[in-house]
């Protein structure tokens, strides 16, 4: 079947709006791979993680930045790397890198990324947002609910956020940080 | 008419006249009245009737406390019914109308209630409406419900939108009052997170109503100097029309913001936003509420509460009578005299309780004209102050059950109890009932909450007022009362009544409230309740302390459903999660159905097919002859790795696990602690330390959680890691004997021959041409089948792909309805037969539960109960006469027998129509039904009237021995 080949398609189509002076954009050029540390094995990961980008194993709820390569603690022993990446390889890439040193899992097709900024960001994600938003500092992290819908918050500006929600209801949850805009705008 | 009572001074702003409607009459009034403000300016005494006795009432209060003036607010679907017309800010075009009454305001037909109340005391409705009993629903019932309640619902859906929202501080100041002032400034200061909270569209609470000074200044100018400081500080949010509403656990507050309720038009934002409220302290400073005494005929329009008056008059700038009597029981009330003096209004009389003066009675008829006092005397007056001392708004100390104590010098309850965790009382909710004292005791408060909570910066000191005169007396009712004298003015509770229901025995404060509905409804009693208590309290001739009393749950003010529901309505009430393929499927005639919060496709209709049933039974068909696609991304995947993940599975699952070769797939059933079922599903082994876990649709959170907890809090020692890729990698069901024909064109350089890739393998590989998959031979059908999963942003182009390269073949895509018929026609179990009731041993699956090893619930699945030789076995159904439609949920039973519990047989779980046999067939649970195949019962359903004779059959109605799914 060679006539027949596949094409990625960005969740929502490559969404990006702009609100009264904010901006909700997907980032679909992000990769999205987990690492697992293996028991036993935390000396190694944070070796390899030093000298392969160099990134530093976060602490829960903080993330680690090397570039454009950020690395956000999600659970215990447990960590997301978020990279700018196109193909659907980033699992070996870095997995390469590491050596064995963690368990990856690719995780980029399983969520959104909606990339949030403008001044009225902290109004608007306080009508969805359980998380005490405004206390996070640069690189904060936490995960969370919005809207019924398991999230995960990372504060890369004053008022800039990542947010990160399943891929599948990806179309309920930017709905929800639009209308939460709208609300406030 | 002009403004007729508007008299000089006050917060309002003369130079934005706004006009209103009431009852569609138009008037004016100015920005910063409330409805309340702007009718009494217009000489408007009578604003609505009582609740039972249908009598004229005027305004009363000035607060959220208001228990008469109930207005239905704005017109067509937006009306909102019972708002109170004293916390209503005026705006441009706003249009009220009375309500509770049958023809105009002034001539209430219902009004004939009044002259039926003997009969109409507490708890009449218990002993009338008794007989006929046919009368119970078809009269009593539509004439009660005809007179209760007071507005009336618009009947269309509410066209304002509402919200929710998150917040958090160190200190939740609640109530903006000189004392809530005082504490958030200083707290403010010593820099905590402060969230200030009032009711009020103005900041100050009583400094506004009253003429104190503050620091020097008047008191309203000090609270606009407080206000504008917390203003501009960076850690300190004042949220004005704000109402705290209830105390909740761990330090969580409700409050319900009123956004645009003060704007003409919205403009589409939400009208209130509902906020939950995080904090570490609460300080509650929420101040107090003046009630009345009784005597004859004191709910007349034109009686009010001592404290209102004033706040008309100072605030608002409008006089509510031109000669104005003054009844009281403390010197608070006496101030009442000389602010009405200050401002050139006529003071009839100064009643002085304690001095042995009262009323006895009022005399008029839709608003008082004068009143009698106790030795006989006639005042002329249009407008009756009354104070009868003042509660402390102690509600919310109540939340968590705290019960409030009587405090003599207050004469009213104060704090009591345990109080909700984390939360301090201050000023007058505390019983602190003068200006300096309240502003210290704030200010006292929050400086010991931020040392608490290691603030360092200084607090300042707290300003300087003076403390007047309170000397209050307890003195609830006139002695020789001959006229009804009111209690409760929003429920028509008199004191005739509170005597009734002690004299009927229901002595206990909490039976008095249910039995005269004494402190129910939108005010809760605030203006009423100790009164009432009161006068129980003499009745049974004990203490007010010694009768005690009730206490308060949330809401503190009546809070729209709207604002609790949210944005949650309409098709925004969940959620949707959409599978990789909803767009083609959505263009391919899909039919989605809601499972959990995913939309999935049960049928995609083709032109030509009448109902579901034709595209169903097309849909399955087409699978059993050539190929079917069907979306199965639903399935929970879990990804498992470790060096003992194999280790952890064999503890998880009850069949053995740790043996599962490399490239290969096992169906794995998983028990529950108790030894009953819970799911099943399959597990691939991709490499020596990682699986790939697949779930039903529904479980796939409750797998994953008890997967987690087992993993971090049973077995820590195991070197194993769980992430979830359900929505990862779109993964399609491709069945039917052309399946592999089909995939062989779709999938690179793997060898799918019976050989190469048998059933139950699995490989990693690449589909057309390069892009990343995971290929499983399974089969839920029965078929020669496999599942195939893209990374999820290839999901909808390999869906076209596949039905692209499937032409050939005549492939179809088949939705959740196709699914289940194929699977009940294999005798597949799903959530029907797992059900959480169900065992290994009922389902046919009892040589899957290991006896060679340990796992989650194998030790309590060898329970004798669960073992018993004549327990349920899963078996298959079909109707003897070919053509009857079997039913799910029917009962089966022996032919003769009753149609009882003590015969039940089983019950039939499944049932589809099976284009296959050409029948109907059903999956169910049949006492020993696997020793009884061949035996034809009943399958009895008295919910569809349906008894049909079926015969007991294996379950596998297609293809018993297994030969399709492994050819």
């Amino acid at each position: 079947m060679d006539e027949i080949s596949l094409e990625a398609a960005p969740v929502l189509g490559g969404a990006s709006l702009e609100l009264s002076g904010n901006r909700i954009v997907e980032r679909d050029d992000l990769a999205i791979v987990s690492i697992a540390t293996p028991l036993g094995g935390e000396d190694a990961l944070t070796e390899a993680l030093r000298n392969e980008w160099p990134l530093d194993v976060p602490e829960p709820t903080r993330s680690s930045l090397s570039g454009e390569v950020r690395a956000v603690r999600t659970a215990p022993d447990q960590m997301m790397l978020i990279f700018p990446h196109a193909t659907p390889d980033a699992e070996a890439v870095v997995q390469e890198r590491l050596g064995g040193t963690g368990y990856t899992t690719d995780q980029t097709d399983g969520w959104i990324v909606l990339e949030v900024a403008g001044p009225d960001t902290l109004s608007a994600l306080e009508r969805i947002c359980p998380l005490d938003l405004p206390s996070f500092e640069i690189g904060g992290t936490g995960r969370t609910v919005m809207e019924h819908m398991g999230a995960m918050a990372v504060r890369t500006g004053e008022d800039a956020f990542l947010l990160l929600s399943a891929s599948s209801s990806a179309a309920s949850f930017l709905h929800a940080v639009e209308t939460s805009y709208r609300y406030v705008t | 008419m002009t403004q007729a009572m508007r008299i000089d001074g006050g917060m309002v702003d003369r130079s934005r006249t706004l006009s209103f409607s009431w009852n569609g009459r138009w008037m004016t009034g100015y920005h910063g009245d409330t409805l309340a403000s702007a009718l009494l300016a217009n000489g408007e005494r009578l604003v609505g009737r009582s609740f039972k006795y249908h009598r004229p009432r005027g305004i009363f209060a000035s607060g959220s406390e208001e228990p008469n003036a109930l207005v239905q607010l704005r017109e067509g679907a937006a009306q909102e019914p019972n708002t109170r017309a004293t916390t209503i800010e005026l705006f441009e075009g706003l249009n009220a109308a009375s309500q509770n009454h049958r023809g105009p305001l002034a001539f209430d037909l219902m009004a004939a209630n009044d002259l039926l109340s003997p009969f109409l005391s507490a708890g009449f409705y218990y002993k009338t409406f008794m007989w006929p009993k046919a009368f119970w629903e078809r009269l009593y019932e539509p004439l009660i419900r005809a007179s209760a309640g007071l507005g009336r619902l618009p009947m269309q859906p509410d066209p304002d939108v509402y919200d929710h929202g998150f917040l958090h501080c160190d200190l939740l100041v609640i109530g903006a009052g000189p004392t809530g002032l005082s504490a958030a400034l200083a707290a403010a200061r010593s820099g905590l997170r402060v969230i200030l909270a009032d009711e009020d569209f103005v900041p100050g609470g009583r400094l506004n109503a009253e003429t104190h000074e503050v620091d020097e200044q008047s008191g309203a100018d000090w609270a606009a100097a407080v206000t504008a400081e917390l203003a501009a500080s960076d850690n300190a949010r004042l949220m004005t029309r704000t109402t705290v509403y209830g105390a909740f656990d761990h330090g969580i507050y409700g409050a319900l913001e009123r956004r645009t309720d003060h704007l003409a038009d919205a403009g589409g934002k939400p009208r209130q936003v509902l906020w939950r409220i995080y904090t570490r302290r609460a300080l509650l400073s929420a101040g107090a509420t003046e009630r009345s005494m009784a005597f004859g005929n004191n709910d007349r329009p034109g009686v009010m509460l001592a404290g209102a008056v004033r706040t008309y008059v100072n605030r608002f700038g409008v006089a509510p009578g031109r000669k104005v009597a003054v009844f009281t029981n403390n010197d608070d009330g006496l101030r009442t005299a000389e602010d009405l003096g200050e401002k050139g209004i006529e003071v009839a009389a100064v009643i002085d309780a304690r001095k042995g003066d009262f009323v006895m009675d009022t005399i008029g008829r839709s608003g008082i004209r004068a009143v009698r006092l106790g030795d006989g005397r006639r005042v002329e007056a249009d407008c009756l102050a009354v104070s009868g001392g003042w509660s402390p708004n102690v509600h919310l100390t109540c939340h968590h059950r705290g019960r409030p104590v009587w405090d003599a010098d207050v004469v009213g309850f104060v704090p009591g109890g345990e109080l909700p965790s984390g939360m301090s009382v201050a000023g007058a909710a505390n019983g602190t009932m003068t200006l300096a004292a309240a502003i210290r005791e704030g200010h006292g408060a929050a400086v010991g909450i931020a040392g608490d909570l290691g603030a360092e910066r200084s607090p300042g000191t707290p300003a300087k007022a003076a403390d007047e005169s309170f000397a209050a007396a307890p003195f609830w009712q006139v002695a020789g009362l001959r006229k009804r004298a009111w209690v409760d003015l929003q429920n028509d509770v008199t004191t005739k009544d509170v005597r009734q229901s002690h004299q009927e025995g229901f002595r206990s404060v909490e039976h008095l409230k249910r039995y005269t509905t004494l402190g129910m409804a939108t005010d809760q009693g605030r203006t009423a309740n100790v009164l009432g208590l009161a006068l129980m309290a003499d009745a049974a001739g004990k203490s007010i302390e010694e009768t005690g009393t009730t206490i308060f749950r949330p809401p503190y003010t009546p809070v729209a459903i709207g604002a609790f529901a949210g944005r949650a309505r309409g098709k925004h009430f969940r959620p949707h999660r959409l599978t990789p393929s909803h767009k083609w499927a959505e263009e391919n005639g899909a039919d989605f159905v809601e499972a959990g919060m995913w939309l999935r496709a049960q049928w995609f209709k083709r032109p030509g097919e009448k109902g579901w049933r034709d595209s169903v039974d097309r849909e399955a068909s087409r699978v059993r002859k050539s190929v079917g696609i069907c979306d199965v991304t639903t399935l929970g995947k879990i990804d498992i790795q470790g060096r003992d993940a194999a280790e952890f599975l064999n503890r998880v699952y009850a069949n053995a696990f740790l043996k599962l070769p490399v490239g290969k797939v096992r169906y794995g059933l998983m028990l529950r602690e108790d030894g009953i079922c819970y799911d099943d599903g399959t597990t691939a082994r991709l490499s020596e330390s990682h699986f790939v876990m697949t779930t039903t649709t529904a479980n796939a959170v409750l797998v994953f959680r008890n997967l987690e907890f087992a993993r971090q809090c049973l077995w820590p020692d195991l070197d194993v890691h769980l992430i979830s890729t359900t929505d990862g990698w779109a993964q399609f069901a491709v069945a039917g004997p052309k399946s592999r024909a089909l995939l062989s064109k779709v999938v690179d350089d793997l060898d799918l021959s019976n050989d190469a890739f048998p059933f139950m393998a699995c490989a990693e590989c690449s589909v057309f041409g390069g892009t990343p998959a995971r290929l499983f031979r399974i089969s839920f059908s029965g078929e020669l089948a496999y599942e195939i999963a893209v990374p999820a942003r290839y999901g909808d182009s390999m869906m076209r792909a596949l039905m692209k390269a499937g032409e050939e073949f005549d492939a179809v895509p088949y939705g959740t309805e196709a699914l289940g018929v194929l699977r009940i026609e294999k005798g597949h179990v799903a959530g029907n037969e797992i059900t959480g009731q169900t065992t290994a041993r009922m389902l046919g699956l009892r040589g899957m539960v290991s006896r060679s090893k340990d796992a989650i619930g194998l030790k309590l699945s060898e329970r004798d109960a669960m073992n018993e030789d004549d327990g349920m076995r899963l078996a298959g159904f079909r109707p003897v006469d070919r053509s009857v439609i079997l039913t799910a949920g029917a009962h089966f039973l022996n032919p003769g027998d009753s149609a009882d519990m003590a015969h039940d047989q089983g019950w039939m779980t499944s049932v589809a129509y099976s284009p296959e046999l050409g029948m109907s067939v059903g999956l169910g649970f049949l006492k020993r039904g696997t020793d009884r195949i061949g035996e034809t019962i009943r399958a009895y359903s008295p919910v569809r009237d349906q008894d049909v004779i079926v015969e007991v059959c294996s379950p596998h109605h297609v293809d018993p021995d297994g030969v399709r799914q492994r050819g």
